[in-house]
């Protein structure tokens, strides 16, 4: 069972004071954890470590491991984590499916073919493969952002805010997608809002520099203190 | 209810349309009707393709314009793949903006002093690494091959063509197209290349092509860095025109030059619509490719040896300027004098007050019409017409500037400053509506409506708001402006018919007969001018930025 264990991660600006201290956890295939806290106390900045693309002149220390495997040594393209941000940043000069197609990695034509057009079926997007990403509704983009996502088989899985650009009807379907599509991977979820947070999953309040105010598991009748 | 003030400036930006279009159409149509003045087109033609000069001249223009704009792209890819975001790209964004100043004349003559068997290159590594005591003699610059041109052209064009994507991948967002790449799995010069590359040329093809066309058409540059015999097409055609009897061959090769560009141009569309196929077949098979830091610290090499050969081709115009005794192998000279400036103060000082009086003249006119011009677009009352501005800097100056002189000579005021100054004007416009055109299309709105709430009318509008908002760009359009016409060789010298000398004339007519020292005085003049221009346009614009805090303090 994959999991992504994170020890004692600092990371500080150039000529600045530290953005995270001493941050730790682990989280297990089919969990989510939950991320919250206040703009600037450390959140993208963990994402960003996490992906190995933090701004130039940052600098870090603590270890990612990903079953056991250190991974932040490594380049981003080979850590094998999945990111998912705010915008979707579909590229605008490939159709839908030249988006996935780039998500999925290598195989035989048609089966590359017949698999993206399966799984854009499945998202209830039959039909969509040839289309220009602009004509799709926010809902569609966000599908799609996530799908190429998780084509590129990615062992662990990093939202930042996914939803929060989404109107209120289709957040909630967006929501129910992601999480049937990524049950099976550690997920780590950055968010400001609680009605992203799904039943069941851990969440950790941070403060300023990364420090964890309290943490616990939510369900929709009330988070309990761990 | 808006003011009423503006309503003549229609009228006056027809005028500026009327001031650039005429010398495209009495260019073009000029030297068509001059290669098929004497005998006939058919004539001319024939004639012009049984002379045994055009073969060779034709084979190093293609040779030179071809492998350096090859080149120049080739380079600027590596340069953006390697050192995009890095300490690097900062470096060259603060580097390349006054070297794209550098007239090229400047520069070429700057490049012959790093490269010749004696030049300064050599100097840094004999004798203790080559083993030279005396300057080799196994290749010269001009070289006969071209290659001085090639390389002069790759070091002066690379940097337009690398600040022309700076200022388009701004909009393109590339940091988080190159996170969302590399967190897919592929590596950076992948993610480039199939994320960012492909969106990128769209908005530089223009460019590139006005590269290409300057680099099959240039004169100066070919007259100081290439070959002698046979020179390039243009320069043979600059040989011919100056003497009355083959003005009708020199025309006809004028056209036959414009149609090399326009052929090598359709053949580069050609390539990218197959290179756009193969990219996005290859976007679609997933393979991720392996990054190489090696191949990075390579490419980022690369991208500082093109800006220190072009910071070292100015750096040397001074020393050599200044040496009294400089022998091979010394790296610096052993002594130092002022007579060379001194002894040629009489002789510089005509040219260097011209070559002022021009650039300050075609900066004030050229600002003016760019501004009323995009002020009667902006209302309305004229269409957009971004690539008519392109078309000065993709037909050859011969195709049009022999078809100008024609008509010159015809009305009698060939050789006058006026008609200088409006072709300094003409050259340096379409720079100056291209580097407003953003800003001044994008400034919103709300400014101007809330200067006319408070009961501004459309002049006090445009002078005390919207001036001041823009004043950088406006400042830096100047300087571009100024550059340009300190930069204007061929214009100068057949519509000045040698009577308008300027420091772009009087440096190019040096070649073969000058000594360096003297060569290199004219050089930091035609340098200094717009370095100075530049320099004012930031000191204004930082002068403004510290204001407007100590104001908001």
């Amino acid at each position: 069972m994959t999991v992504l264990e994170v020890n004692d991660v600092c990371v500080a600006p150039p000529d600045g004071a530290p953005l995270i201290e001493h941050m730790s956890f682990s989280i297990a295939a089919g969990e989510v954890l939950v991320v919250m806290g206040p703009s600037g106390c450390g959140k993208s900045t963990l994402l960003s470590w996490l992906t190995g693309t933090l701004p130039p002149g940052f600098s870090s220390r603590g270890t990612a491991t990903i079953d056991g495997n250190r991974v932040d040594n490594l380049a981003t393209e080979r850590r094998r984590i999945g990111l998912v941000l705010q915008s979707d940043y579909l590229f605008p000069h490939m159709s839908v499916a030249d988006n996935l197609l780039f998500g999925l990695r290598a195989g035989g034509r048609h089966d590359r073919r017949h698999r993206i057009e399966e799984s854009l079926e499945h998202a209830g997007l039959g039909g969509f493969a040839d289309r220009d990403p602009a004509t799709l509704s926010g809902g569609q983009r966000a599908r799609v952002s996530l799908l190429r996502t998780l084509m590129s088989e990615p062992a662990v899985l990093l939202l930042d805010e996914p939803f929060s650009r989404l109107d209120a009807a289709r957040r909630e379907q967006i929501r129910q997608f992601t999480w049937a599509q990524s049950a099976a991977l550690p997920v780590l979820l950055v968010t400001h809002d609680l009605a992203d947070v799904p039943d069941g999953a851990r969440v950790l309040e941070i403060q300023a520099r990364g420090q964890i105010a309290q943490s616990g598991v939510y369900s929709a009748q009330g988070a309990g203190d761990a | 209810m808006m003011s009423r003030a503006h309503n003549g400036l229609p009228g006056v930006a027809l005028l500026v349309a009327s001031c650039f279009l005429a010398p495209l159409m009495l260019g073009v149509f000029g030297t068509i009707w001059q290669a098929g003045s004497g005998d006939g087109l058919r004539a001319a033609i024939t004639r012009l393709f049984s002379d045994p000069r055009l073969g060779p001249a034709l084979n190093l223009t293609l040779f030179t314009g071809v492998v350096s704009s090859t080149l120049v792209v080739a380079l600027t890819v590596v340069i953006l793949v390697s050192a995009h975001g890095t300490r690097v790209w900062r470096a060259l964004m603060a580097a390349l903006p006054p070297l794209l100043a550098v007239p090229h004349a400047a520069i070429a003559v700057g490049i012959a002093f790093l490269l010749a068997p004696s030049g300064w290159i050599l100097r840094w590594f004999s004798p203790w690494l080559t083993g030279f005591d005396r300057p080799p003699v196994a290749w010269t610059v001009p070289d006969a091959s071209g290659w001085s041109l090639v390389i002069g052209l790759v070091i002066k064009e690379t940097p337009f063509l690398v600040l022309a994507c700076a200022a388009q991948l701004r909009s393109l967002d590339v940091d988080a197209a190159l996170r969302i790449g590399r967190t897919l799995g592929y590596s950076p010069a992948r993610s480039w290349s199939r994320l960012i590359l492909p969106r990128l040329w769209p908005r530089v093809r223009l460019t590139f092509l006005v590269i290409l066309a300057f680099n099959l058409a240039v004169v100066d540059m070919a007259i100081l860095l290439g070959p002698g015999h046979p020179p390039t097409l243009a320069v043979w055609l600059v040989q011919l025109v100056s003497d009355p009897a083959t003005r009708t061959l020199a025309s006809t090769g004028a056209l036959l030059l414009a149609i090399l560009v326009a052929l090598v141009a359709i053949s580069v569309l050609m390539i990218e619509a197959l290179l756009g196929h193969v990219a996005a077949a290859r976007r679609r098979n997933g393979q991720r490719g392996h990054g190489f830091a090696s191949a990075r610290v390579l490419g980022q090499g690369v991208a500082l040896i093109v800006m220190v050969m072009g910071m070292l081709s100015l750096v040397v115009l001074p020393l050599w300027s200044l040496a009294r005794r400089w022998r091979f192998p010394d790296a610096w000279p052993s002594q130092w004098t002022l007579d060379h400036w001194v002894r040629r103060a009489g002789s510089i000082l005509d040219p260097s007050l011209s070559t002022i009086g021009f650039a300050v003249l075609t900066a004030v006119l050229a600002v003016v019409a760019g501004i009323i011009w995009l002020e009667a677009e902006r209302r309305g009352r004229m269409p957009r017409i971004d690539t008519l501005w392109y078309l000065p800097l993709l037909i050859p100056q011969t195709a049009l500037l022999f078809g100008w002189q024609v008509a010159a000579i015809w009305s009698g005021v060939e050789g006058s400053w006026w008609l200088v100054l409006h072709a300094h004007w003409f050259y340096a416009l379409p720079y100056v509506v291209l580097i407003l055109a953003s800003s001044w299309r994008e400034l919103d709105p709300r400014w101007a409506h809330a200067a006319a709430t408070l009961g501004a009318g459309y002049w006090k509008t445009l002078w005390r708001i919207r001036l001041p908002l823009l004043a950088g760009p406006v400042a830096q359009a100047a300087a571009v402006a100024a550059s340009v016409s300190v930069a204007q060789y061929l214009p100068t010298l057949l519509l000045g018919a040698g009577r308008q000398a300027t420091l772009a004339t009087e440096l190019v007519a040096g070649q073969g007969g000058m000594d360096r020292r003297s060569m290199s005085t004219l050089a930091v003049l035609q340098s200094l001018l717009p370095l100075l221009a530049f320099a004012a346009a930031v000191a204004w614009q930082g002068k403004r930025r510290m204001a407007a805090s100590v104001n908001r303090a």
